[in-house]
């Protein structure tokens, strides 16, 4: 069993929040994450994270269902049962359109979702350590793994101005 | 700050220019086809529709943002309010369609045996058929004059009140936009083939002229940048507007399959007909119209990229602004010539035209501040940005 | 983000981040009043009776309703289209709202768009009753059988189970993915116990975390983009279960647009009507405010007279078409057997929201309230129109009939208003009824107090 230990700090305000990121940057302080009650804007670009590629996964995930719905379609029809109604080829690409829309929607939707859940590690029994309650209610959470170092992080955590600096063990 | 736009004379003479050659290669065509009336006039009507339609379309464009209180377009709103200046112009172009009705419409002159057409007589006959175009271009021209004169009286004013006019009068231009779009289109283009009815046509018409218009304001975003003006305009600026050419683009598409899935699919031969004689006809073309302007930009501009550079959004637009040229001339086409048939005169009036309408724009748009600083939601526009 | 001070606040009241935890968390704390019992009481009772209903639909078979050899399609296709109509608000206003950045859509969203899940599960069983037999239901399904028969994939009403399935689970991941963050909230704000163990299980592990917030934007804003084609397909699609045919009065082409249109028209009124009478019961007055009121009244605007604009345009291309039984399906419409119906519609739909181009009126709760109830009537009758005036003439005369609903199809009716109302009354009491992370994103742009202090 291994132990960690993390140091947070938390701001009343986003303003404060992305100004301290910043200091700390500058201090070299490598932040492990933040947390706040509602996407801070901004906090990409300063935290440089990289673009989700979750559009990427539902791009192809979409042309997946596209490709299934139409090409399932047009096998039923032209090799499995082929069905004439009202004297229409058996290749009716125009019928063929409201499923395979559907489809493709259905199949992006759920790479998008999943795909979330997957990457940030949520879903039903997910175990993400919560380290501060209030931090879904109005505080905007600093995060900083120590390694050896808790008391400069501390330090260095209200210096800029961080309220509720704590230290905190976790087993994992 | 924001570097007003001179028409210079090297603008001038490039446009002239343009014009002139269109009007030699127009001549020559018209020579040319001195036999073929129909051809002559089914130019003018495609030409003076759609760039008509163009400008109403830019005009709805700077309307549906004052109604929808936008913020972010009043960096671009100059370039559409004026575009949609050029409607008076437009509007005489579609007068002229007037002299040609009998090459273009069947409806002028029906055999006495044709019951349908006997039976729309008493809306589709020549008096009153004139009677409408002149009453849409004499609202229409009143509208986006009216829209244009208080958004430049904000550039003297920062009166509040005039914001509230704007609006009021932004709410009349949709209302009666709303009818004279629809019925505009029946009568001059689903008229031609004069036993055919769909009650899409209107809508379907209106929004191929409004993406037209997006594509239109792009490429002219384009040209003025190019030029060293809008340097103001920024990438959530272009993203916004790759947006709208991408999401109506796919709305036209909509329209498109709902208006051809619902005759296909109920195959009653009074419908058909109109797809029958495009497909056997005009096949290629028929088919590209839909692949160039529902493909083209879909593909295009689906990335978040692509929509926030201007070259690859021009590269979509240029392919929009012509793709919907050829939707009208498949609208135009087999109910006039019923072949189809591309030359001199096509190249020649289609460049005339676009002489005009570009030379309308510059005049107007040098004719103002290159944006409406007083505008309550200016600075809006360049505070905000799209989610990554 | 700079805001024009033009604007109006969207959110009134001294507001801060905890305020607004706070306000929308007390509707799920202590016990219920005893509206809420009454109300839930009065739905589960109309629910019961619903599935009386149903019971003796599939007992005693269909010729308990007032279906006959022409007019097949009666109440039962006219609630169906009404449902679905009405659970297109919801996902407009967190799809299509989204991607046009209207920053109001945050106070109505989520209720909007349990509303439009409860209105498609309504939906949804017309059609399973129509099937005869309920657990036969999964025979739409393309599944693999002995008869190595598949479904016919060129039937609109085989459009319509992949539409509306296909809508019901995406707005059913996007309402829950939407729903993650304030179940975390809930979840932190509750003492130890079970029930913080429920909501922990079903917050997923909410951290708050900005990787997953942005990925969580992200995710939003593509499923919105997905999601808002798809609502225009849906009635789409309903509307195609007509129109695909030959019948006069059905087959236009401006049905595709016109039914989404509707459809938005009908889904903001059921939103208003509820929203109205929610907000005052719960408290939320200063979430939802006049400003909302008054940006959801011009939807109804535009979307009622795109409506009027569609009754007109049939009403005229069936007079320009020269096709004798078009025409006479219009004239019947409106001065036939049915001419009542045509007139509560018209009325409805196309006059009375025409008032709110006054201001006043648009502001006004109770003008509001009021109005929304007539759209509501005059959506259903919209259907009603549409299915029974068309059917009820046929080309042959001999085949010409009258139609009348019996009690055990109103009943069914009734039932659905009771299941709509009982998962809607559960969901005020165990969920946000307000996103309250989107509301905190916006409140420092549009909330009452920063305006002010702003100036």
């Amino acid at each position: 069993m291994q132990e960690k230990t993390y140091v947070s700090g938390y701001f009343p305000d986003d303003k404060d929040l992305i100004v301290a990121i910043k200091e700390l940057q500058e201090k070299n302080v490598a932040i492990t994450d933040v947390r706040t009650p509602f996407p801070v804007h901004g906090l990409d670009t300063v935290l440089k994270m990289r673009r989700s590629r979750l559009p990427r996964a539902g791009f192809i995930a979409g042309v997946i269902g596209c490709a299934i719905g139409f090409g399932f379609q047009a096998w039923v029809f032209t090799e499995a049962w082929p069905l004439n109604f009202g004297g229409k080829p058996f290749m009716s690409v125009p019928s063929f359109i409201p499923v395979t829309f559907e489809l493709t929607v259905l199949f992006a939707a759920f790479a998008l979702v999943f795909g979330f859940l997957m990457r940030s590690n949520l879903g039903p029994g997910s175990d993400n350590i919560i380290f501060d309650e209030e931090v879904t209610n109005d505080r905007f959470q600093i995060l900083l793994e120590a390694d050896g170092n808790a008391d400069s992080l501390q330090e260095s955590l209200q210096s800029v101005g961080a309220l509720g600096v704590q230290l905190h063990e976790v087993k994992s | 700050m924001y570097k007003s736009f001179e028409f210079t004379q090297k603008i001038k003479t490039f446009l002239i220019a343009l014009m002139v050659i269109g009007a030699v290669l127009t001549v020559v065509g018209v020579v040319m086809n001195l036999d073929h009336g129909h051809r002559i006039w089914a130019n003018v009507l495609l030409n003076g529709f759609y760039f008509t339609a163009i400008a109403m379309g830019a005009a709805f464009f700077v309307v549906v943002h004052i109604l929808g209180e936008g913020g972010w377009q009043t960096s671009i709103q100059r370039i559409p309010e004026a575009i949609s200046q050029y409607v008076p112009i437009g509007g005489v172009t579609m007068l002229l369609v007037l002299v040609g009705m009998h090459d273009i419409y069947h409806w002028t002159h029906p055999d006495p045996d044709d019951t349908i057409l006997l039976g729309k007589v008493p809306f589709l006959n020549p008096v009153f058929f004139s009677i409408r175009t002149i009453v849409y271009i004499a609202v229409w021209t009143f509208l986006v004059f009216k829209i244009r004169k208080m958004s430049l009286a904000s550039d003297s004013s920062t009166d509040i009140k005039l914001f509230t006019k704007t609006r009021n009068w932004a709410g009349v231009f949709i209302v009666l936009f709303a009818i004279t779009s629809s019925t505009s289109a029946w009568d001059w283009i689903m008229s031609i083939d004069s036993h055919w009815f769909s009650t899409l046509f209107g809508w379907y018409m209106f929004v191929s002229s409004f993406v037209a218009a997006v594509a239109m304001i792009i490429i002219l975003l384009f040209v003025l940048r190019k030029m060293g003006y809008m340097e103001h305009v920024n990438e959530e600026h272009m993203h916004d507007l790759g947006k709208y050419l991408f999401g109506f683009s796919i709305f036209w598409a909509y329209l498109w399959v709902s208006q051809y899935l619902l005759i296909w699919y109920s195959n009653i031969p009074e419908e058909t007909i109109y797809f029958v004689q495009r497909q056997e006809d005009f096949g290629m073309i028929f088919w590209a119209n839909v692949i160039i302007n529902f493909l083209a930009p879909f593909l295009i501009l689906m990335a978040r990229g692509t929509k926030r550079k201007m070259n690859w959004l021009l590269i979509a637009a240029v392919i929009v602004f012509f793709g919907h040229w050829i939707d009208m001339y498949v609208a135009i086409w087999p109910g006039t010539l019923g072949h189809a048939d591309f030359g001199i005169l096509e190249i020649g009036m289609t460049t005339l035209v676009l002489g005009v309408f570009l030379f309308s724009f510059f005049r107007q748009f040098a004719k103002a501040p290159v944006v409406p600083e007083n505008h309550p939601y200016f600075k809006e526009s360049f505070d905000y940005d799209n989610i990554r | 983000m700079y805001v024009s001070p033009v604007r109006e606040p969207l959110i009134s009241g001294e507001k801060s981040y905890t305020k607004v935890t706070e306000d929308i968390y007390a509707p799920m704390t202590g016990k219920p009043g005893k509206a809420w019992y009454a109300g839930l009481t009065l739905a589960l009772l109309a629910l019961m009776f619903g599935m009386f209903s149903i019971f003796v639909t599939v007992w005693d078979g269909i010729g308990t309703w007032g279906l006959d050899r022409t007019i097949g399609w009666g109440w039962g296709i006219t609630n169906f289209v009404w449902w679905v109509g009405i659970g297109h608000a919801g996902t407009f206003i967190s799809a299509i709202l989204l991607l046009f950045r209207q920053k109001w859509r945050t106070s109505i969203n989520r209720s909007a768009e349990a509303m439009t899940i409860f209105a498609v599960m309504c939906a949804g069983l017309f059609p399973l009753i129509h099937m005869g037999r309920l657990p036969l239901g999964f025979f739409i399904f393309p599944y693999p059988n002995t008869r190595d028969v598949w479904v016919n994939f060129n039937s609109p009403l085989l459009w319509d189970v992949f539409a509306i399935s296909t809508y019901l689970t995406v707005s059913v991941l996007f309402w829950y993915m939407g729903l993650i963050p304030d179940i975390g909230t809930i979840r932190d704000k509750l003492v130890p116990g079970i029930k913080k163990k429920i909501y922990g299980f079903l917050s997923f592990g909410w951290t708050g975390s900005a990787r997953h917030w942005a990925r969580h934007e992200s995710m939003s804003l593509i499923l919105a983009g997905l999601a808002a084609p798809l609502v225009l397909s849906v009635h789409t699609i309903v509307s195609f279960d007509f129109a695909t045919s030959v019948i006069p009065g059905w087959h236009t082409t401006i049905f595709p647009p016109y039914f989404v249109s509707g459809a938005v028209f009908s889904g903001f009124a059921m939103v208003l009507t509820l929203m109205i009478i929610t907000r005052k019961a719960i408290n939320l007055e200063d979430y939802i405010t006049k400003t909302h009121l008054e940006s959801m009244n011009k939807i109804i605007i535009a979307t009622g007279s795109i409506v009027g604009i569609a009754y007109i345009t049939e009403l005229f291309i069936a007079w320009y078409s020269g096709v004798v039984y078009e025409q006479y399906a219009f004239v019947n419409r409106a001065f036939g057997p049915y001419w009542w119906a045509y007139w509560i519609m018209m009325t409805c739909n196309v006059i009375t929201p025409q008032l709110f181009w006054i201001k006043k009126i648009r502001r006004s709760f109770a003008a509001t309230f009021v109005i929304s109830i007539f759209v509501n009537i005059g959506m259903w009758f919209e259907r009603f129109v549409i299915i029974v005036t068309s059917l009820h003439r046929d080309f042959l005369p001999s085949s010409w009939s009258m139609y009348t609903p019996t009690w055990v199809e109103v009943g069914i009716y009734v039932g659905t208003f009771g299941l709509f109302f009982t998962l809607f009354f559960l969901f005020i009491r165990f969920f946000p009824v307000i996103a309250i992370a989107e509301v905190k994103s916006v409140l420092k742009t549009s909330a009452e107090k920063f305006i002010k202090k702003g100036k």
